[in-house]
C-alpha cells in the first residue's frame, strides 16, 4: 500500500499532461452553462403563472384589467388577502378541505395498509383473485363512476356533507399496490420469527411490517392528502352549499356583485396553495421519492 | 429424559414427499445435528419441530407433549435462522425483549433476562444499538440472544453460521458448544457442512432424500458407517470408494480385485463371509488409512496438495479410478510418480452394489 501512495500522484501527474488540459475543461463549461440556461428558462417559464398570480394579487384591480399592466406590479397592497381571509367563507372552506384530507389520508392509508397485509401475508381463498380485483380498478377512470357515485350519495342523503365528499375518494388502489409490494419483500424469516416469539398478525403488522416501511408509510400519507386537497371534480359536484365547500371549489365563488374580482380570486387561490406548498417544502424528499414508487421507478 | 420425538413423520408437498417416515429420538439436553446435502429436507424436518411447517402425518413430541398441532409459540422452542430475522427497527435490547414484551412479563424481569443473555453472549455493550451497526458475528449474538431469553424447552439452528466468514464460524462454532455446556438445553442444529456437524454433535442425523440415512455420534458414524453415502459424506476429504470383484474368501474376510487393475488386490476384514466370489462390491478407505508400501497396489500421484502438517496425493489407479492418500509428517511431493499404495484389511470396508455396508 505504501507502495501505491507514492507512485499514485506521479501516475496522475502523467495522465494529466498526456490530455489537453484546458480544451476538456473549456468543453465541460460550455456544456454545463447551456444547461444552466435550459433549465432557468424552464424554472422562469413555469414559475411565471405563479408570480403572475401573486402580482395579480396585490395590484389595484383597475390595473389588473388594464392594457398597460406591466411586469411590475403599480402598487403593493393586501387588501384583496385580507378581503379574501374576512370578507370570505375562505377559513370555513380551509376547516373543510382540512378536515377532509385529513380524514381520506388516514382511512385510505389503514384500509389500504389492511388490504395489502392480507393480500401478501394471508393465505386464503381466492387471494389473487381479490389482487386482480384490486388492479383492474386501476383500469377504470374516475369519471366514469362519477353518475354512479352521484346517484349513490344522493340516495344515502350524503350530499353536502364531509362523508360526500370523502367516500368516493377511499378508493386508491396505488395504495395497496405499494404496501403489497414493501410487505413482500419483508423477509419470510422475520415473520417466522414473530410466530415463534408469539406474534399474532396483530403484531406482525403493527410492530414489525408496518415499523419496517414507516418511510413509505409517510411518502404515501402526503402524496393522499395532496391528492385529496387538490381535489377539484368530485367535491364541486357533490357540495352545492358554500358552507361545505373545499378550497379549490371555494375559489370558484369568489365574485362580488360586479362580476369576478381577480386581485380576490388569485389571492384565495394562493392562499388554498399555500398549506400543501408548505407541507411539499417540508417534506420535499418524501414526496418525490413516493411519487417515483408509485409510478413504478423505484421500489 | 427424553427431549424431542418425533415418530413416523412424513412432510407432503403436493405429490412430492419431503419427509418420509423420520422417527427419531433427542435426549434432554442432548445438541443433535441434521445434516445432510441441500434438499434432504433437514430444514423442513427442523421447521416441523418448530411449527412452522404442518406435519402431514405422524407425531412430534417436545419432553413428552404432544405438540403435532399446537401452535409455534406455544411449543416452547426458540429458533435461530441463517439471516439473523433480527428486528432492524429495533435496538438489541428491544429485540432480545420482544417476544417477553408479548408474553406480558414484568418490566424488571425482562431487563434481568436480557442482561442476562448479554452477559452470556458477551453483547452487554450492544444493546442499544440496532442490528445494522453490528458486525455479522455480533449479529448472530443477537439472535441466539433473542432465543436465549425465552427460556425454551429446545434450541432450534437453521444453518446459523453459514452467513459468517471462514474464520469467524470457527469461533462461533466453539462458542455455541460452550454455550451448550453452559445452558444445558436441547439442541438441533441444522447444518449442510458435515465439520460442523462433526464437532458441535453428541448425535447427527445424516439426511438424504428425507430418510434419515444413519443417526449416531460423530465418530460412530465416521468410523462405523451403515452405508455408502454416510461413509462419503462424513469425512474430509471424503472416503475413497473403489469398485472390484471379490475374488477370495478367507476366515477374516474377503480378499477383492479392484477394478481395470490388472488383478491387483485388496484385503477387507468382515463378519460375513457368506459373500460369493465374482461378486461385486465397492470398497472404502479413508485417505489417512492408506499408506505407501511396496506390497500394495499402484497409483500414479496426478497432483498433490500440500498444507504442511498435512499432504493430499490426489492419484488415479491404473483402471482410471481416483483416490486421495493422506500424508502426515512426510512433504515429498510424488509428483507424477507411480506409487504402492496399501491399507490394512480392517480399514477397508466393504459395500454391496446397492451401497449397503456389508460387516
Amino acid at each position: 500500500m505504501r507502495v501505491q501512495r507514492v507512485t499514485n500522484p506521479g501516475w496522475k501527474a502523467v495522465t494529466h499532461a498526456a490530455k489537453p488540459r484546458g480544451t476538456k475543461i473549456g468543453t465541460r463549461n460550455v456544456e454545463n452553462t447551456m444547461l444552466l440556461v435550459i433549465t432557468l428558462t424552464a424554472a422562469v417559464i413555469w414559475i411565471f403563472p405563479l408570480y403572475w398570480a401573486f402580482v395579480t394579487s396585490i395590484r389595484s384591480e383597475g390595473h389588473v384589467v388594464s392594457e398597460a399592466a406591466g411586469l411590475l406590479p403599480d402598487m403593493f397592497s393586501l387588501a384583496a388577502y385580507s378581503d379574501a381571509l374576512f370578507n370570505s367563507n375562505l377559513l370555513t372552506w380551509y376547516v373543510n378541505s382540512i378536515g377532509t384530507s385529513v380524514i381520506i389520508t388516514v382511512l385510505v392509508l389503514i384500509s389500504g395498509m389492511m388490504c395489502a397485509y392480507a393480500l401478501s401475508q394471508m393465505r386464503f381463498a381466492g387471494r389473487r383473485v381479490l389482487y386482480a380485483v384490486v388492479l383492474a380498478s386501476f383500469m377504470i377512470p374516475s369519471q366514469a363512476l362519477v353518475v354512479t357515485q352521484f346517484v349513490l350519495m344522493s340516495d344515502l342523503g350524503l350530499v353536502n356533507t364531509w362523508a360526500g365528499i370523502i367516500l368516493p375518494q377511499l378508493i386508491v388502489p396505488v395504495v395497496i399496490i405499494v404496501y403489497k409490494q414493501f410487505f413482500d419483500a419483508v423477509p419470510k424469516e422475520m415473520r417466522e420469527a414473530v410466530l415463534l416469539d408469539g406474534g399474532g398478525e396483530y403484531t406482525l403488522l403493527f410492530k414489525v411490517y408496518l415499523p419496517l416501511n414507516w418511510g413509505i408509510t409517510s411518502a404515501l400519507a402526503i402524496i393522499t392528502f395532496i391528492m385529496a386537497w387538490n381535489q377539484f371534480f368530485w367535491p364541486f359536484l357533490v357540495i352545492t352549499s358554500e358552507n361545505m365547500m373545499t378550497i379549490p371549489v371555494g375559489i370558484t365563488q369568489v365574485r362580488d356583485t360586479f362580476g369576478v374580482n381577480y386581485a380576490r380570486v388569485m389571492a384565495v387561490a394562493l392562499l388554498g396553495a399555500a398549506p400543501v406548498a408548505i407541507a411539499y417544502l417540508i417534506f420535499q424528499k418524501k414526496v418525490t421519492e413516493a411519487v417515483m414508487i408509485s409510478s413504478g421507478v423505484k421500489g | 429424559m427424553t427431549g424431542v420425538t418425533l415418530t413416523s413423520v412424513d412432510k407432503v408437498f403436493g405429490s412430492a414427499k419431503i419427509i418420509d417416515n423420520v422417527s427419531m429420538d433427542i435426549a434432554k439436553g442432548e445438541f443433535a445435528v441434521f445434516v445432510g446435502p441441500s434438499g434432504c429436507g433437514k430444514s423442513t424436518l427442523l421447521r416441523m419441530i418448530a411449527g412452522l411447517e404442518e406435519t402431514s402425518a405422524g407425531t412430534v413430541e417436545i419432553e413428552s407433549r404432544d405438540v403435532t398441532q399446537v401452535e409455534p409459540a406455544q411449543r416452547e422452542v426458540a429458533m435461530v435462522f441463517q439471516s439473523y430475522a433480527l428486528y432492524p427497527h429495533l435496538s438489541v435490547f428491544d429485540n432480545m425483549a420482544f417476544s417477553l414484551r408479548l408474553a406480558k412479563t414484568p418490566k424488571q424481569q425482562i431487563t434481568a433476562q436480557v442482561n442476562e443473555a448479554a452477559r452470556i453472549l458477551k453483547i452487554e455493550e450492544q444493546l442499544d444499538k440496532k442490528p445494522s451497526k453490528l458486525s455479522g458475528g455480533q449479529r448472530q449474538r443477537v439472535a441466539i440472544g433473542r432465543a436465549i431469553v425465552r427460556q425454551p424447552k429446545v434450541f432450534l439452528f437453521d444453518e446459523p453460521l453459514s452467513n459468517l466468514d471462514a474464520e469467524l464460524r470457527v469461533q462461533m462454532r466453539l462458542e455455541l458448544s460452550q454455550l451448550h455446556r453452559q445452558l444445558g438445553s436441547t439442541m438441533i442444529y441444522v447444518t449442510h457442512d458435515q465439520v460442523e456437524a462433526m464437532t458441535l454433535a453428541d448425535k447427527i442425523f445424516v439426511l438424504r432424500g428425507g430418510v434419515v440415512q444413519q443417526s449416531g455420534t460423530p465418530l460412530a458414524l465416521y468410523d462405523d458407517p451403515d452405508n455408502q453415502f454416510v461413509a462419503g459424506f462424513i469425512g474430509s476429504p471424503a472416503m475413497n470408494f473403489l469398485t472390484a470383484t471379490i475374488s477370495a474368501v478367507t476366515r477374516e474376510g474377503v480378499v477383492a480385485s479392484i477394478e481395470g487393475s490388472g488383478g491387483q488386490t485388496l484385503e477387507a476384514t468382515l463378519r460375513d463371509t457368506s459373500l460369493d466370489i465374482g461378486q461385486n462390491v465397492v470398497l472404502g478407505i479413508r485417505p489417512e488409512h492408506l499408506h505407501i508400501r511396496e506390497e500394495g497396489f499402484s497409483a500414479t500421484v496426478e497432483m498433490t496438495e500440500n498444507l504442511g502438517g498435512v499432504a493430499y496425493l490426489h492419484s488415479r489407479l491404473a483402471g482410471g479410478q481416483k483416490i486421495v492418500i493422506e500424508r502426515r509428517g512426510e512433504r515429498q511431493a510424488y509428483q507424477c510418480e507411480s506409487i504402492s499404495v496399501w491399507a490394512d484389511a480392517k480399514h477397508v470396508l466393504v459395500f454391496d452394489q446397492g451401497g449397503q455396508r456389508l460387516r
